[in-house]
């Protein structure tokens, strides 16, 4: 019950926060745009026409390639700017918890200071993941009843958009419970993405880095900082190409997200309010 | 009601340091506080600003931790949350989420002091009423006055049926007769044998509803007592024009205070016999009798002069 509390508590102040109607509303967008804009017309497994914006292409495109690339852009903006939006809007809902007048109440009440941070937590990653539910499943149902293919490896992009913004979710709540400050969680939280696909040319910078210490130093950063860059780009290879091949970057990933919770809980639990 | 222990706050040589980030200079917010609250009795906390009442509410509610010594709430060590499971608190400058409206703001509270659906749904249209805001459990309370917001604070504290009540400033911007009905409110529940602990600025009101007081001052205990014993010490205050330094001196070793003021002198006696000399004494001098008057000791004359010490 009190669980269910909490995570009520953070979807409801998450909806008071324009940004992530924001992010709902770009959502309905593109799922409006699949809905009404694009008109296929298939004719024995291949497109005889597909429309845009009233705008015929004529031809014979592959319809399992188009849909397969649409799938791409579509977990392409979950990953990126999906993803910005969502640190973006999640990172003032630690911060608002801790504001003196409302953390004591809460502290008074029978829960755990754990029990408290791990439902508020949940309670947003509960509003992403709907969100990336909602985008996927809708545009995964409407390609799928205008052009028949059903291929359900696109929606793995719920689960890897979800795990990576849990990931990075527990770097805005320690950064939150120990800045109390929006601005900086998402500050760090973004520098985190933007370095993720640098990190990740690691096989280049082997050959580029002159000194061993430095190439260890590399190593270092990029076996501990999480793979939002790897974990994107997995997600495109298994929808090209139906098979999913990256459980290094998934556990190393989900192990610095537990050290980052883990050490949130830990210093929420020692401090004064 | 918990019944592990006589007293439902107790607590023993609690210390909080507080030291400063980088000279790790100590600041001592309460210095060995040991206070004893029996269960079923309304107990006032007072103290001048910076005494350390909040820092012991909150050590209270563990949401400071203490740097030494226990602090017990019905038996259970206060760290514990099962401990916090009959406490109702009103924290003094609470910032409720304006995203609620009054009802959704008691649901969300009850339901994490553990109060079923069922029962929150029969409770919350009850203690709106209570507190007077049964019209306006629909409206965010982004709407609400500072009064309504404090009633609505009140009704939280108290709608999963508490066994002690931890009340900061608990009147703080209600109106005259909103103050006379939370004290009305309160005074029933000490009826009902819930333990009310009251910290609070408004001497004349804790002397109203108090029947215990402790008075910190720079975070010790510098006294504690039932109300009726504190404000017992009956006397005479006795006005006149400012006499000579020596015999001003003379009185004021004898007087229980002395305050100057416009060029008039009072002076507090505790009997009849010492105020009498005393006029003896200042008429043989040509001083002025302004006025004379039988006293009682109120509560705040006990709090200026404990902390003037």
């Amino acid at each position: 019950m009190v669980t269910i509390a909490l995570v009520r508590d953070t979807f409801r102040e998450a909806l008071a926060r324009k940004i992530f109607w924001v992010l709902f509303g770009l959502s309905t967008l593109m799922i409006l745009f699949f809905l009404f804009l694009l008109k296929i017309d298939i004719v024995a497994g291949a497109t005889a026409t597909v429309s845009l914006f009233g705008r015929e292409t004529r031809g014979n495109p592959d319809i399992d390639r188009m849909v397969r690339g649409v799938y791409g852009s579509i977990a392409t903006f979950l990953y990126t700017f999906g993803m910005f939006l969502a640190v973006f809007a999640s990172s003032g809902l630690v911060p608002s918890v801790l504001e003196p007048g409302r953390i004591e109440l809460l502290l008074s009440k029978p829960i755990s200071r754990a029990h408290l941070l791990l439902g508020r937590f949940l309670g947003n990653v509960l509003v992403v993941s709907l969100n990336s539910i909602y985008l996927v499943l809708g545009v995964w149902t409407i390609l799928g009843v205008k052009t028949g293919i059903w291929s359900p490896v696109f929606l793995i992009a719920i689960a890897t958009t979800t795990f990576i913004f849990a990931v990075l979710l527990s770097v805005v709540v320690l950064i939150g419970v120990v800045l109390e400050s929006a601005a900086a969680a998402t500050m760090i939280t973004v520098a985190l993405m933007i370095i993720s696909p640098i990190l990740a040319q690691t096989s280049q910078m082997m050959k580029l880095l002159s000194s061993e210490w430095s190439r260890n130093l590399w190593r270092v950063l990029y076996y501990t900082f999480p793979k939002v860059y790897e974990l994107g780009k997995i997600t495109l290879d298994a929808i090209q190409s139906g098979t999913f091949a990256g459980y290094t970057a998934i556990w190393t990933s989900a192990l610095f997200g537990i050290a980052m919770l883990g050490a949130a809980l830990w210093i929420f639990q020692r401090r004064d309010f | 009601m918990p019944v592990d222990s006589e007293y439902a706050i107790e607590t023993q040589d609690l210390t909080k340091i507080y030291r400063t980030r980088w000279s790790r200079r100590e600041v001592r917010a309460i210095d060995g506080v040991s206070l004893r609250v029996r269960q079923g009795t309304i107990f006032g906390l007072l103290g001048p600003n910076g005494a350390g009442k909040t820092t012991f509410v909150k050590t209270l509610l563990s949401a400071v931790r203490q740097t030494n010594g226990t602090a017990l709430i019905f038996g259970r060590n206060a760290s514990d949350p099962e401990a916090r499971r009959p406490i109702g608190y009103l924290p003094e400058n609470h910032r409720f989420p304006t995203y609620f409206t009054g009802a959704g703001m008691l649901d969300f509270y009850a339901s994490l002091s553990g109060v079923s659906a069922a029962r929150r749904k029969k409770l919350i249209p009850e203690h709106l009423e209570t507190v007077g805001l049964s019209q306006w459990g629909a409206m965010r309370i982004g709407k609400y006055s500072k009064g309504m917001l404090q009633r609505l604070g009140l009704a939280q504290a108290l709608i999963h049926s508490p066994s002690i009540l931890i009340l900061d400033e608990p009147t703080d911007g209600v109106d005259p007769v909103g103050r006379r009905e939370i004290r009305e409110l309160l005074g029933r529940f000490e009826s009902q044998g819930v333990t009310v602990f009251v910290n609070s600025h408004l001497l004349a009101e804790v002397e109203t509803l108090c029947r215990e007081v402790a008075i910190l001052h720079k975070g010790k205990v510098a006294l504690t007592g039932k109300m009726q014993d504190l404000t017992a010490g009956k006397g005479y205050r006795l006005t006149a024009t400012t006499p000579s330094d020596t015999l001003a001196e003379e009185l004021r070793s004898k007087a229980t205070s002395m305050a100057t003021r416009d060029g008039l002198v009072d002076f507090q006696f505790s009997s009849r016999e010492l105020v009498n000399a005393a006029m003896d004494l200042l008429r043989a001098q040509q001083c002025e009798i302004e006025s004379l008057a039988p006293t009682t000791s109120t509560l705040e004359e006990v709090f200026v002069r404990t902390v003037e010490k």
